[in-house]
This record gives structure tokens, C-alpha cells and sequence, in this order.
């Protein structure tokens, strides 16, 4: 530390870019995994939400909603499978709404639109007004983002190309699915929606898109082997079905990937050309009796100076831009992913530094030796 | 007591097809208080011979003593340990740390073998008033003079009490006059404290200062005084 810290003192300039290169390496890891994250919570976040394990679809489906139809009185049965303690039924649709019977697409708002039972678990806790129920089934509680939208508790939303008029009763917090602001509505309005035109349900008595199933160690081939016409998937599953996030996530992926093996190298390089560059001087100070691990210590507690201070910088900026952000980007920073990649690029660094150790332990120390003769 | 002992060192190395013989057959002994110069021309071999005597080389053939031990007995990783504890170095000119201050240099010797106490740095104090760097401590080694970044080197070489002082021409890219006063210190020091040194180089106005002077030529080492 003593070697390392007088050096950093003495050049400041050449240890200030690199700490500079590292805290835009690491600003850049952190907004790229607030965009992920909050990609992924604008897709996903009604799913994230669910306190379920499983998830039972069509056996056609291949895990998608939208291709997935069950009749909501297999619930009795999936109740009955071993392991499995609670079941909700679930379903979606995508729809316009608009306070008028305005055409204009600046007076309506996109939502999705979700059916469930009131009383089961899924039902997410509403943070304003009163949650729907069955006795009024023109009810629905939307996201509150729309609040900004100038929706309110009472106000009638018209959905468009439908006769359905459905009132506000009440507001919840993060619900999204698939980028847009959730509206939950109980699954018998789902239903008139889905399914207006007649003929559209295929016949299916009270027909449903799916059932999140509570339940530790299920065995799902056991599950599917004992109810026809049916798959069941985990959770985690359920959500990479959802269209579009697997593939935006696998985008933000690769970007952190590289982001996080070029830093490695950006560390390598840089710690192994001043390595090189301070040749004699460790050759002097080996001379005089300095270890290679002495030596290799001053390195490595350079770069966790100069890793420690670029990261962290790197999170006050992160967080700085998360406030200049507009609102309405989907970024969202979590406390758990930031530490999580904050060492991840301090490991890295570490680890490019082990290169430059394994330099010294080459150097000769007869090269203080310099012959002047 | 004599510090140093070499008994019939040789070194040769192979250059190509040919073997070069860098050493031939040399014995030097240094006793406690004494001040040896090594003269010779340019690749006689005494920078050679220093290095063995540093511990830093190997010889081909015979024995190095320091202190009645045998470096032959000792592995690589003892050997680092033996120069740190039992040999100073006294390097040319410009071998101090470049962003160390004075004092620092010499604490970074103590630093290698582990802590440092309020005594160490007393000593390092002393030892740079001691050679008139009373006002230096604090600066950083190209605020100082030639001559006075090579007393820092001697005083570096001091600093851990270390019984030999090798000295690898410290006066190189000294004016005579500085190079004269580094080498009275060098030797003045070295009977204060009762330690051997030996100095490589091959300027000739040095020699007066020197108890024993050798000459070095073509790998055959001869006593001269």
C-alpha cells in the first residue's frame, strides 16, 4: 500500500485517465443493467410479481399466453396433483382505452389488460381505492403510472373497438406486462372481452389462458401425464415466454459482457505496459531485497485503489444520470444487480492484474546492475 | 573478522560456439572497517565479481561467504531475504524510487521485511543527518543533486544495519569533487560502523580513499595494495 499510494500521488495524471477510463466502463455497466432491468420489469413485472412457482398452459402453447386456452374448471383438478398448494387462473389481452369516444391515438392509453379471481393470491395489493370483486364487475385497477396520464379513481375508461366500458376503482404499483401498464379487471370481464365474438372460445366452458400454480418440488411430468392437454413450465420459463424478453435481455447481455471483457483487457494492458516501463526499478528493488511478493502487493493494491474509487464513482454517476433520465425510459436501478456487477469488474480487474505479477516474478534483479562501463 | 570471503570464483558464460571466461580463479577476503576498491577496465569482470559477491549471480565455480555463510546453501527465495537483511547496495545514481521521498527510501527497505517502528524511522532520520541531508527529508529525489541522491543511495545501503556494502560504480556520473566526497562518507561510514564494503569502479582518483585496492583485468584478479 505504501509503494502504491505514493506512486498514485506522484502520477496523477497518467493513474487519473485510467481511473477515468474506469469509471466510464463502469457508468456504462450500470445503466446498461438499469436499462435491462427495467426492460425486463416493463415486460415482465405482473409475472416477477406473482408469488407462484409454476405456470400451466395449453399443451400447444409452447409457454405463450396468447396461444394458450384452458377451461377454468380444470382448477378442481390441477388442486388435486400432489405438491401443488394453490392455483389461480389467469389471462390477457392487449387493449386501447380512452375517456372519450375520441379516435385520436393521443387521448387513449395502451394497456393490458388482465383477468383473475379476486380472492386468490395473485391478485397484486392495491396501494389506492378498493380492489375489484365480483359483485362489481365493471370495476378495474390500473397501474398507477397512468395516474400521470390523468386517470383517477372513478373515471370511466371506453375500451375501443368493444362495447366494454370499465370504471377505476382503484390504483397498484410496478404492474406491467409486455411494456405496458397492467389493468386487472376479475376474469368473467376478461372473458367478454377475449372472447365478444361468438365462437371464439372454441367451445371451452369459462375458458382461461393459464394457472400459476403455488407449490414447492413440483413434478410437472407427473402433472402433465395426469391432466390431458396440459404443460407446465416454471415460472422463470413463463417469463422468458413473454414476446420480445428474452431477446431484449439477451441484447443488454451481451453489451455488459463485452463491456465487462474489455475493461478486463483496457486493465491488463494498461498495469502491464507500466509494469514493463518500471522494469528497473523493481529490478532495484529486488536487488536490495524486496520479494516478489512485496512488489506484487504494490501492484495489486494499486489496481484496488484505482478499481474501487472508478466503480464507485461509476455508481454516484449511475444513479446521478438515473435522475436526469425522463421518466418514462425504462431504467430502473436495482441495488442487488449494481453491487453484483460493481464486483464483477473489480474481480475482473484483479484477475488482469495477476499478468503483470507474473512479470515481476521475471525480472531480474541483476538488471540494477546497469553497466555503465 | 573478515565479512566477505570469495574462494576461487569463476564464472564462465556461453556466448554461441564460444565460452566466455568472465572469472577466473579471483579470492578477495574483506574484513570489518575496511574500504576495498575493485579497478578495472570496462568488461574485466568486476562487475561480475559483485554481483556474485551480492548474492545476485551464481558463481560457476567456488565459494562466497558472508558472515560465515555459504550462499551455495541458500534457495532462491533465502537469497532475497539474505541480500535484504545482510547486504546494502549502493546502486549509480539514478536507482531511487522516482516518487519516494528522501526518508521514504530508506523506510522502504524496513517496509520490506515488515513493519516499521518509530526507532526505524529515527535511524533513517539520523542516518540521512548524518551525511548532511539533514534538510532533504522531505523532498523528492530530482529536487536533489547528483551527489546527493548518490548519499542517499549510501544511506539506503546503511539503513538495515546490514554487515557488507557493495557499491557498483556510485560515483559514475559524478564531478570529481562530489565524487570524492561520496566516497570519504562511503568510507567513513563504513569504519564508524564496522562494516566491509567493497566498490567497483574505474576511476583512479578513488583509490587513495581505499584500505586495499584490486585490480581487475580480463578475469584475473590481482591485489595492488
Amino acid at each position: 500500500m505504501f509503494l502504491a499510494w505514493n506512486e498514485l500521488k506522484h502520477a496523477k495524471l497518467r493513474y487519473g485517465m485510467m481511473t477515468m477510463i474506469i469509471i466510464l466502463i463502469a457508468w456504462l455497466v450500470f445503466i446498461l443493467s438499469g436499462l435491462g432491468n427495467g426492460l425486463s420489469t416493463l415486460s415482465a413485472a405482473t409475472l416477477k410479481n406473482f408469488d407462484a412457482q409454476y405456470a400451466v398452459y395449453e399443451e400447444t402453447a409452447g409457454s405463450k399466453f396468447t396461444k394458450s386456452m384452458l377451461s377454468e374448471e380444470l382448477i378442481e383438478e390441477i388442486k388435486q396433483q400432489k405438491g401443488v398448494d394453490n392455483v389461480a387462473a389467469f389471462g390477457s389481452s392487449t387493449i386501447s382505452v380512452g375517456k372519450t369516444k375520441s379516435k385520436d391515438a393521443a387521448d387513449k392509453e395502451d394497456v393490458a389488460l388482465i383477468g383473475l379471481e379476486p380472492d386468490t393470491y395473485i391478485m397484486p395489493k392495491i396501494i389506492e381505492g378498493k380492489s375489484i370483486s365480483t359483485a362489481n364487475k365493471k370495476g378495474v385497477v390500473i397501474n398507477d403510472t397512468l395516474k400521470k396520464a390523468g386517470y383517477k379513481i372513478g373515471d370511466t375508461l371506453l375500451v375501443s373497438n368493444a362495447t366494454l366500458e370499465l370504471t377505476v376503482v382503484g390504483f397498484v404499483k410496478n404492474e406491467t406486462f409486455n411494456h405496458l401498464p397492467s389493468a386487472f379487471v376479475v376474469m368473467d370481464t376478461w372473458r367478454d372481452y377475449q372472447f365478444a365474438a361468438p365462437g371464439s372460445d372454441n367451445g371451452i366452458k369459462k375458458p382461461v389462458q393459464t394457472f400459476f400454480l403455488q407449490g414447492e418440488d413440483l413434478d410437472t411430468a407427473s402433472l402433465d401425464h395426469s391432466i390431458t392437454g396440459v404443460e407446465t413450465v416454471t415460472k422463470k420459463e413463463a417469463i422468458n415466454g413473454m414476446p420480445g424478453y428474452t431477446a431484449e435481455n439477451g441484447t443488454i447481455m451481451m453489451m455488459l459482457a463485452f463491456c465487462i471483457v474489455i475493461s478486463a483487457f483496457i486493465i491488463a494492458v494498461f498495469f502491464y505496459v507500466i509494469t514493463m516501463q518500471k522494469t528497473q526499478q523493481f529490478g532495484v528493488m529486488k536487488a536490495i531485497g524486496a520479494s516478489n511478493g512485496f512488489i506484487g502487493r504494490a501492484i495489486v493494491s494499486q489496481v484496488i485503489l484505482l478499481s474501487v474509487f472508478g466503480i464507485g464513482i461509476g455508481v454516484l454517476l449511475t444513479y446521478v444520470t438515473a435522475m436526469i433520465l425522463p421518466e418514462n425510459m425504462p431504467f430502473s436501478l436495482d441495488p442487488t444487480l449494481v453491487t453484483i456487477y460493481a464486483l464483477v469488474l473489480l474481480v475482473i480487474a484483479l484477475l488482469s492484474s495477476i499478468i503483470s505479477v507474473r512479470q515481476i516474478v521475471k525480472i531480474d534483479p541483476l538488471t540494477a546492475l546497469g553497466r555503465v562501463e | 573478522m573478515a565479512v566477505l570471503k570469495l574462494y576461487g570464483i569463476s564464472k564462465s558464460y556461453q556466448e554461441g560456439a564460444n565460452t566466455v571466461n568472465a572469472l577466473q580463479q579471483a579470492d578477495l577476503e574483506v574484513q570489518a572497517g575496511e574500504l576495498i576498491a575493485i579497478i578495472g577496465p570496462s568488461g574485466s569482470g568486476k562487475s561480475t565479481l559483485l554481483s556474485i559477491a551480492g548474492a545476485l549471480l551464481k558463481p560457476s565455480e567456488g565459494q562466497v561467504m558472508i558472515n560465515g555463510i555459504n550462499l551455495a546453501t541458500l534457495t532462491e527465495k533465502e537469497l532475497a531475504k539474505f541480500r535484504l537483511r545482510e547486504i546494502g547496495f549502493i546502486l549509480q545514481t539514478s536507482n531511487l524510487i522516482p516518487y519516494l521521498k528522501i526518508v521514504d527510501q530508506l523506510i522502504l527497505v524496513k517496509k520490506m521485511s515488515g513493519k516499521v517502528s518509530k526507532d526505524d524511522r529515527d535511524f533513517a532520520s539520523r542516518l540521512l543527518t548524518d551525511l548532511g541531508l539533514a534538510d532533504k527529508l522531505k523532498k523528492m529525489p530530482h529536487e536533489l543533486s547528483g551527489g546527493e541522491r548518490q548519499r542517499v543511495a549510501i544511506a539506503r545501503a546503511f539503513m538495515n544495519n546490514s554487515n557488507l556494502i557493495l557499491a557498483d560504480e556510485p560515483t559514475a556520473s559524478l564531478d570529481s569533487k562530489r565524487a570524492i566526497e561520496v566516497v570519504e562518507l562511503l568510507s567513513q561510514e563504513a569504519k564508524k560502523r564496522g562494516k566491509a564494503a567493497v566498490m567497483v569502479t574505474h576511476d583512479e582518483r578513488m583509490l587513495p580513499l581505499c584500505d586495499h585496492v584490486y585490480r581487475m583485468e580480463d578475469g584475473i584478479l590481482t591485489k595492488q595494495s
